[in-house]
């Protein structure tokens, strides 16, 4: 193992784990319900941990990505269904941190809010034609480390630890009316959500196959998935924390994608504010890149066309054209002028209900001796893997109640 | 026969009417005087940067419009409280904008706990 690869895995792992939904979801949870939401995040980050490290293995043992397995595990009629709802859920997502790019360059520059979406989408496109995917991936999950900036506010601000500490404790907090009892379950659904994005686990196994893993490579598939992730969440639970005693005593529940910058700038000022517009820039753009290749890569394994961005663009021409579409589609769908706000909370919605239909095959396979010989899953990770399958399940079943019952966590 | 439920749920949710209805509205209004004021009282500090400062103010006042349209009961307290918050200049006292918030809260409670 090269100590310097397994290091910028890890930390590309940490500056690409924050996108939109994160940070809108994060900044909402610490400013509605203090720290009690922090354990819905470790538990999440703990889920996306096995369902990572599994996609990065079946990548690796059996050259598997996530939408190959699909279509031979569900079928063709039910991987269709597959396939449609996670294109849907990811394009929303896509169009969320594109207008989100536009957002947080509007709030650096000033220029018009749709100018800087179209410029996004033109800086996006360019770097995802010119950079192999090694570099896209390394680029935007390093540069993303910026946010650390948020980790280095909280403890300038000093937070209650003992009770930040505690919000790792699984809890409901008492006297909650049943108003409030929901709410708090719309919250814990829609970040087990952000945490897990279907996305994510299409990205990820793609990647391993873009970079040709081997078995060789499955230590550093361990240490990027637990210690990268595990790093990456705290960046979302620090921006919680400084919700939590920043915001919430101001009465302030983030309505506006900016105000999380202003967690930095409290103790900062204007530098703060500056390194973590950067930051936020860097992890939404890192994000948009993943969703909109995620939806290619989806597409092309399900057809069975040629793909992956180590070969030139021409060579694998649908492809291109898949990832070209996937990237212009979620811009019209911003052009139309939804809110971003919005977008995020109907990117998380459909995503949760995704989910189930993401990992149930990826279970089904890393389980699987015949395919995976030495490397199937053990009796932890397959006691592990059905647990959060159950998790994501129920979460999948409660979300749309809840999200009618609660007007999207406003109620 | 998870259709009535969910027909039920989508009746509830989406087509009622009244101070209930507005509640998320309220709850939006007040958090958005908030962030207002905080915009405002580190802008005063100087420590925020101009674009920032102008376009966070922008998004803040049209999305109060937004949410002040979208009210159910246009000549409730709130919506008057809604509006007398919009007709506060971009760059008002961080105070004053906290007091607009202050009487929202006390709206939302009181809704909440009807």
């Amino acid at each position: 193992m090269n100590p310097l690869e397994i290091t910028l895995g890890i930390m590309t792992a940490v500056g690409g784990f924050v996108d939109i939904s994160e940070l809108v979801f994060a900044a909402q949870a610490g400013s509605n319900f203090g720290y009690a939401l922090i354990w819905v995040f470790a538990l999440g980050t703990i889920g996306m941990m096995v369902f990572g490290e599994m996609c990065g293995r079946v990548a690796a043992v059996a050259h598997q990505p996530v939408f190959n397995l699909m279509r031979h595990r569900l079928g063709l009629k039910l991987g269709l269904v597959a396939l449609i709802a996670s294109m849907i859920s990811t394009l929303i997502t896509t169009a969320a941190e594109i207008g989100g790019l536009g957002l947080v360059l509007h709030y650096l520059s000033g220029a018009p809010y749709l100018l800087m979406a179209a410029l996004s989408v033109v800086l996006l496109g360019a770097t995802m034609w010119v950079l192999p995917f090694k570099w896209i991936e390394r680029s935007y999950g390093l540069l993303g480390l910026l946010m650390l900036v948020f980790a280095v506010a909280l403890v300038a601000i000093h937070p209650p630890w003992g009770k930040l500490a505690g919000g790792f404790v699984p809890q409901v907090p008492a006297g909650l009316s049943s108003k409030e009892l929901l709410k708090f379950g719309y919250f814990m659904v829609a970040i087990t959500s952000a945490v897990l994005f279907p996305y994510e686990a299409y990205f990820y196994s793609s990647g391993g196959i873009e970079e040709q893993w081997g078995p060789k490579d499955l230590p550093n598939n361990r240490l990027t998935t637990t210690v990268g992730f595990a790093l990456g969440s705290l960046l979302a639970i620090a921006i919680l924390s400084g919700s939590a005693q920043l915001f919430k005593p101001a009465n302030v529940g983030p309505q506006l994608p900016g105000t999380s910058a202003l967690e930095a700038a409290i103790p900062f000022g204007r530098t703060g504010l500056l390194v973590a517009l950067l930051g936020m820039l860097i992890a939404i753009a890192g994000a948009a890149v993943e969703t909109c290749m995620a939806n290619a890569y989806s597409v092309a394994q399900f057809f069975g066309w040629e793909w992956g961005r180590r070969k030139k663009p021409w060579e694998a021409p649908r492809f291109t054209l898949a990832w070209l579409i996937f990237l212009l589609l979620p811009f019209g769908i911003v052009l139309t002028g939804v809110d971003v706000m919005t977008l995020v909370e109907y990117a998380v919605l459909f995503s949760i209900i995704v989910l189930p239909l993401t990992y149930l095959p990826l279970m089904l396979l890393a389980r699987d001796k015949n395919y995976m010989g030495k490397y199937a899953n053990g009796w932890l990770a397959n006691g592990l893997g059905w647990l959060f399958f159950l998790v994501v399940t129920l979460a999948a079943v409660a979300a749309i109640p809840l999200y009618l019952l609660t007007s999207g966590g406003q109620s | 026969m998870l259709r009535r439920p969910l027909v039920l749920l989508l009746l509830v949710a989406g087509c009622s009417r009244g101070p209930g209805a507005d509640l998320p509205y309220v709850s939006e209004a007040r958090s958005l005087a908030a962030e207002w004021a905080l915009v405002n009282e580190q802008a005063s500090e100087g420590r925020l940067t101009g674009a920032y400062v102008r376009t966070m103010r922008q998004a803040v006042r049209e999305q109060l419009q937004t949410t002040a349209k979208a009210l159910t009961e246009p000549n409730s307290p709130y919506a008057r409280e809604i509006e007398a918050l919009l007709r506060e200049p971009d760059a008002a006292r961080p105070a004053e904008l906290r007091a607009h918030a202050g009487r929202l809260k006390q709206i939302e409670d009181d809704l909440e706990s009807a």
